[in-house]
């Protein structure tokens, strides 16, 4: 073999073996095992924290609301649609049972008008049927600019709840 | 020397032009038989591989799932950043489109357009269609970006470089990149959650019922009875991502 093409097959064995100790060192644990990607890189998506507690959790301590919602026209709404998220809550008060909740953990109550309008505030996407609620109704809209105010003229307002009970409207 | 030259007759001419005309006639036809519904494979026939459903007939545009998936990951609350929204579709009596999204839809929807001038008018809530051939995917240049074998995309944050393609490579807009952390984000259709036997933020959430998911290998499962009972149709399905996001009553506006 003429020594040039030796010379050659030597530099590419090398760079070779360098190449693949250098893969070896680099490639992070576990890749590959799946496809092209690490393993480990899905049990981690499953670690991160869970901020809502679900349905059947509330209901746990707050049974009575949930009868009185159940009945209603909210009966499809899930408690952390208003309240927000609620496993923290849920959790504090079930470790530290008849403790005063901190206030950072008691949830938001949705008491103002625009809390109720984000659902109800008459809008033309909105109307539409929904089969699987309530006597075939569609979402009942109300313009919540003119809905019961105390006063017309001053466009003074009263709060919804005043009138309606949020579990069971 | 003499050449043999090979004789090309005008018979022969039609005999491969008719071939060749049939045999791509015969694959449209085959790969149009491939419907919406098929159009992703599962990687494995058993256990389970999720499907989206999400009905626009149902959705009274309340913005909650948005506002709710930003609280289950901790995403930022400024106004470009979601991984899930609401899109307010306007069908103006000239035929104009208006499409409104203001922030996402978690403040609630304002109709700016007069009932007069409306011919139709439905919210969409979007989401990442966790794609089966996925164009993010494929554009990752390190792997960083995979689909479980449960037909869940998800990303690996921790060997994401941000070098952006898969922002660009997605057709629906689904992703985007964390200011905080400087690498992609998306929706993971709640993969923590899923992992306890709890329902995704956005489907817990919904008041309506308008979303829901499950398993598409089980021929039992919600999301099959959803997709039997409904005219289901997935967004963009020129482009063969096999979007396993399905909507009732989509209509070509929607893009
Ligand atoms: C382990 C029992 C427990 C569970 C589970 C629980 N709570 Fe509570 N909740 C409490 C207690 C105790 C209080 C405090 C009552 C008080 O201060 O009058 C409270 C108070 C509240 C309040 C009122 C706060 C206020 O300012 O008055 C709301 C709203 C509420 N809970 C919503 C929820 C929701 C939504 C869930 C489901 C995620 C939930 N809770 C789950 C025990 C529980
Ligand atoms: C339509 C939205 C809505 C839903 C759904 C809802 N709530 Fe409420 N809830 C409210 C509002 C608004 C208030 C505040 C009432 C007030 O200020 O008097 C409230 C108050 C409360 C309180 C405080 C009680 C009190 O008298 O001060 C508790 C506890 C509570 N909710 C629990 C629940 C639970 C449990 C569920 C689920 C079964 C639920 N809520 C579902 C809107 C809602
Ligand atoms: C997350 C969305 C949402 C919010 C927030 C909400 N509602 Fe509702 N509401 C619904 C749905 C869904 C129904 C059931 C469909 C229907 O019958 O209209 C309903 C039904 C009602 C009804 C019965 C309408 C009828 O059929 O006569 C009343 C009244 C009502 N809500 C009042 C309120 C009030 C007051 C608030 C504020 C505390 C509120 N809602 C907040 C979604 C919501
Ligand atoms: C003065 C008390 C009062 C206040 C305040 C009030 N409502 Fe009502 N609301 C009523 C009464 C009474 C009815 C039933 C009669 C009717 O249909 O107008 C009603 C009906 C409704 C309905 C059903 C409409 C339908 O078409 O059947 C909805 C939805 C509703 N209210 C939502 C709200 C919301 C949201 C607010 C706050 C922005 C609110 N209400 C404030 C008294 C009130």
């Amino acid at each position: 073999m003429p020594l040039h093409i030796k010379r050659l097959v030597f530099t590419f064995v090398g760079l070779l073996v360098f190449f693949i100790i250098l893969q070896q060192i680099l490639k992070p644990h576990s890749f590959g095992v799946q496809g092209h990607f690490r393993e480990d890189a899905i049990k981690e998506n499953t670690q991160r924290a869970l901020q809502y507690a679900g349905k059947a959790n509330c209901t746990k301590c707050h049974d009575s609301i949930h009868a009185e919602k159940k009945e209603g026209y909210h009966s499809t709404l899930n408690c952390e649609v208003c309240h927000g998220p609620g496993l923290k809550h849920a959790q504090y008060a079930q470790m530290f049972e008849g403790k005063e909740l901190p206030d950072s953990l008691t949830l938001i109550k949705p008491n103002e008008r625009k809390d109720c309008a984000i659902c109800h505030q008459r809008n033309a996407a909105r109307i539409k049927i929904l089969f699987d609620t309530i006597d075939n109704t569609m979402i009942h809209q109300i313009d919540a600019m003119e809905h019961n105010l105390i006063s017309k003229k001053t466009k003074k307002e009263r709060r919804c709840i005043d009138c309606h009970n949020p579990h069971q409207p | 020397m003499k050449k043999e030259k090979k004789q090309f007759s005008r018979r022969d001419f039609f005999k491969t032009g008719a071939i060749l005309v049939g045999g791509v006639a015969a694959s449209a036809f085959l790969s149009s038989v491939n419907g919406v519904l098929i159009a992703g494979e599962p990687s494995k026939k058993r256990g389970k591989w999720y499907g989206i459903g999400i009905d626009i007939n149902k959705c009274i545009g309340c913005g909650k799932c948005a506002a709710a998936c930003k609280n289950e990951n901790n995403i930022i609350k400024e106004p470009f950043y979601f991984r899930s929204w609401v899109e307010q579709y306007t069908i103006k009596n000239d035929g104009t489109v208006k499409v409104e999204s203001p922030n996402g839809g978690i403040d609630g929807f304002t109709q700016s357009i007069p009932d007069e001038e409306i011919f139709k008018s439905f919210f969409v809530p979007k989401m990442c269609n966790h794609c089966s051939k996925s164009p993010c995917t494929q554009v990752c240049p390190v792997g960083a970006t995979f689909e479980t074998s449960e037909g869940v995309v998800l990303i690996d944050p921790n060997y994401c470089i941000g070098c952006g393609y898969c922002i660009q490579a997605c057709p629906y807009g689904c992703r985007y990149k964390n200011p905080e952390t400087g690498t992609a984000d998306k929706c993971t259709l709640c993969f923590h959650r899923l992992d306890k036997g709890l329902q995704p933020a956005c489907f817990e959430i919904c008041p309506t019922q308008a979303r829901i998911y499950g398993d598409l290998n089980d021929p039992q499962s919600n999301i099959n009875y959803f997709l039997k009972n409904h005219n289901c149709m997935v967004i963009k399905p020129n482009l063969n991502t096999g979007s396993k996001l399905f909507y009732n009553a989509l209509t070509p506006e929607v893009r």
